[in-house]
């Protein structure tokens, strides 16, 4: 069977740094995996080259059976991948609505001649129609529509991480990338976190998580994936990875 | 999606035509009234220029306050667009009718070639490049002297004229440009105020952002620098049927600056804003002619205190956007709050 996402054999060279080095894995549709590794093992370059970000050095990445190598970003966006971002990357000067409008904007374009005329035609209705419906169910799904008039830089931290959530639901993605989700969250946030992710698998979506710390993603993943100095060292369920001696030598330093 | 639909009604009511209305009345009764009744080619000609600028300005807005792309060469296009009209009526005879939209397309035309090798430039150096390209062509105008008649300029012998008929006189003069003014507004405000205009304002928020959500940030880019001069085109063969008389010197870069000016002072992001601005900045210096030579200072004293005072200009993006979304139309109904938010 075709996996949903297929990475064979992804290397990619900065310089003379080897971010990550002969990566192959997959995810397959309906999946919630963990992606984690100690810092500088290659974790975010591995989801920048699924994501259209960074381009291959050498291999292959495809995703629902097309080779997306070479692809800009927005290419891999209108595929079906969403992400968020590690630093928080909100549109500060617009408003709530407005920055999750623009995933659903960006996955169902509205051009120069929609903008002008689309209120004539019924087929620009209906796109304008549809992009608001996509938003306020975006919107809906993290609770935030109380909000929708707040400017996005008005929001607090915690707030902003579900904004940015939001805007990548706009998307209506198959395949959703969180890059480091829980950073600067405090316990009862992650908690509420996980539960949130949680439910958004329930729900049939596909997800990747990219942490740097190993608690929630242990509580909430089917399989994890661990990178080490740019290779994949584990591949499993979380039990399995808990005891890997390589996982371990990783990350506490241990020999074993 | 079903829950949603219920949100989806369309504000009603009057009260959304009541600004558009008023506005309305005031650009093409009231306004036309007063001209009338002083009926002084003066108040006509400035008129005309603060309407002609507020075209200028409410372009550059797109390009500058929604994209975020730093335009330094704004007026230059503008000055593609008369010239182009100026030429097409020297040189083929053509009309008005022909040669209004011709200028557009012309600088449009024009922005398009620039625009593909340099829209891949980032903020700064994308500034610098079409600053260039302003001189560049601020330069083929004054310099290629056989084909544009060089720094004396060409005699624009026709004035306005509607497929053949002369819209000639005053007043018939101030209504082809107000009408070609507005409809060019509306039609950037739609521009602005759309899920368009939030994609082009997500490029100038985080444009690799932008990208990760699928908005093609570089061909979007394209689209609006080329709108931008082609209404820059316009508002250039509106000034060179108008007056009548053409020269490099309405082009140059310190024309650039004061439209960018006008878009800033007014508030970047806002087209009321670029609008109050181009009023203000064309009206002021010619209020202000009692003074003298003084004037030029009040006018910089103005701007400066203006930025300086109000960062976010006279009316700012967000309060901008709250009055277009509550005034204007195309909103949605949000949830239960009453207040209008999405565009259609």
């Amino acid at each position: 069977m075709t996996h949903l996402l297929d990475v064979r054999n992804a290397s990619r060279r900065f310089g003379g740094v080897q971010a990550v080095n002969d990566v192959t894995a997959h995810v397959d549709e309906g999946e919630l995996v963990g992606l984690i590794g100690p810092n500088g093992a290659g974790k975010t370059t591995l989801f920048n080259l699924m994501s259209g970000f960074t381009p291959l050095s050498s291999g292959t990445v495809a995703f629902a059976g097309r080779t997306i190598n070479g692809m800009k970003p927005n290419q891999v966006a209108r595929l079906g991948v969403g992400r968020t971002f590690q630093n928080l990357r909100v549109f500060p000067n617009m408003s709530v609505f407005d920055n999750v409008s623009v995933g659903a904007v960006g996955t169902l374009p509205q051009g120069p001649a929609g903008a002008l005329f689309g209120g004539f035609t019924k087929a620009g209705t209906e796109r304008a129609d549809a992009i608001s419906r996509r938003t306020w169910e975006a919107l809906e799904a993290v609770g935030l529509t109380h909000l929708a008039g707040e400017l996005a830089a008005n929001l607090p931290y915690g707030q902003r991480k579900y904004l940015e959530i939001a805007r990548a639901l706009a998307m209506r993605p198959r395949f959703l990338i969180l890059d480091e989700p829980a950073a600067g969250l405090n316990d009862t946030e992650t908690r509420a976190l996980a539960a949130f992710i949680k439910r958004l698998h329930g729900q049939g979506l596909t997800i990747m998580l990219v942490e740097h710390d190993m608690g929630l993603v242990m509580g909430i993943c089917q399989r994890i994936l661990v990178l080490a100095s740019g290779r994949k060292i584990a591949d499993g369920p979380p039990d399995l990875i808990r005891r890997d001696p390589a996982v371990l030598e990783a990350y506490l330093g241990v020999e074993s | 999606m079903n829950a949603f639909e219920g949100t989806l009604s369309k504000e009603s009511g009057g009260r959304r035509w009541l600004v558009p209305a008023l506005l309305a009345l005031l650009v093409f009764g009231a306004l036309p009234a007063l001209l009338a009744g002083f009926d002084r080619g003066y108040f006509y000609q400035i008129a005309n220029l603060a309407l002609i600028f507020v075209l200028l300005s409410a372009s550059m807005h797109l390009v500058t306050g929604v994209a975020g792309l730093l335009h330094l060469g704004h007026a230059a296009f503008y000055g593609v667009g008369a010239y182009t009209a100026a030429l097409l009526t020297s040189k083929l005879g053509l009309g008005f009718t022909v040669t209004l939209p011709l200028s557009g397309v012309v600088a449009a035309l024009l922005a398009f070639l620039v625009a593909l090798p340099t829209m891949r430039l980032v903020s700064i150096y994308f500034a610098v490049a079409t600053l260039a390209i302003g001189q560049m062509l601020y330069l083929v105008m004054l310099n290629w002297v056989d084909f544009t008649k060089g720094p004396n300029g060409i005699i624009v012998t026709k004035g306005f004229e509607l497929f053949g008929v002369a819209l000639s006189g005053r007043l018939a003069s101030y209504y082809t440009v107000a009408v070609v003014v507005v409809l060019c507004v509306v039609a950037i405000g739609r521009l602005s105020h759309s899920y368009y205009g939030n994609a082009l304002r997500s490029i100038r928020e985080d444009d690799q952002c932008a990208d990760a959500m699928g908005v093609r940030t570089v061909r979007l880019k394209m689209e609006v620098f080329t709108l931008s001069a082609f209404f820059a085109g316009v508002a250039g063969a509106l000034w060179a049927h108008m007056t009548g008389y053409i020269s490099p010197g309405d082009f140059k870069f310190s024309e650039s600056i004061l439209i960018l000016a006008m878009v800033v002072v007014g508030g970047l992001g806002s087209l009321p804003g670029a609008i109050i601005g181009a009023l203000l900045l064309i009206l002021l210096p010619e209020g202000l002619r009692a003074l003298g030579d003084f004037r030029n200072v009040m006018v910089g004293l103005v701007m400066f205190l203006s930025i300086l005072l109000l960062p976010k200009g006279l009316l700012g993006e967000v309060s901008a956007l709250r009055l277009v979304r509550r005034q204007l139309g195309g909103a949605w109904r949000s949830t239960g709050k009453g207040e209008g938010i999405g565009w259609r």
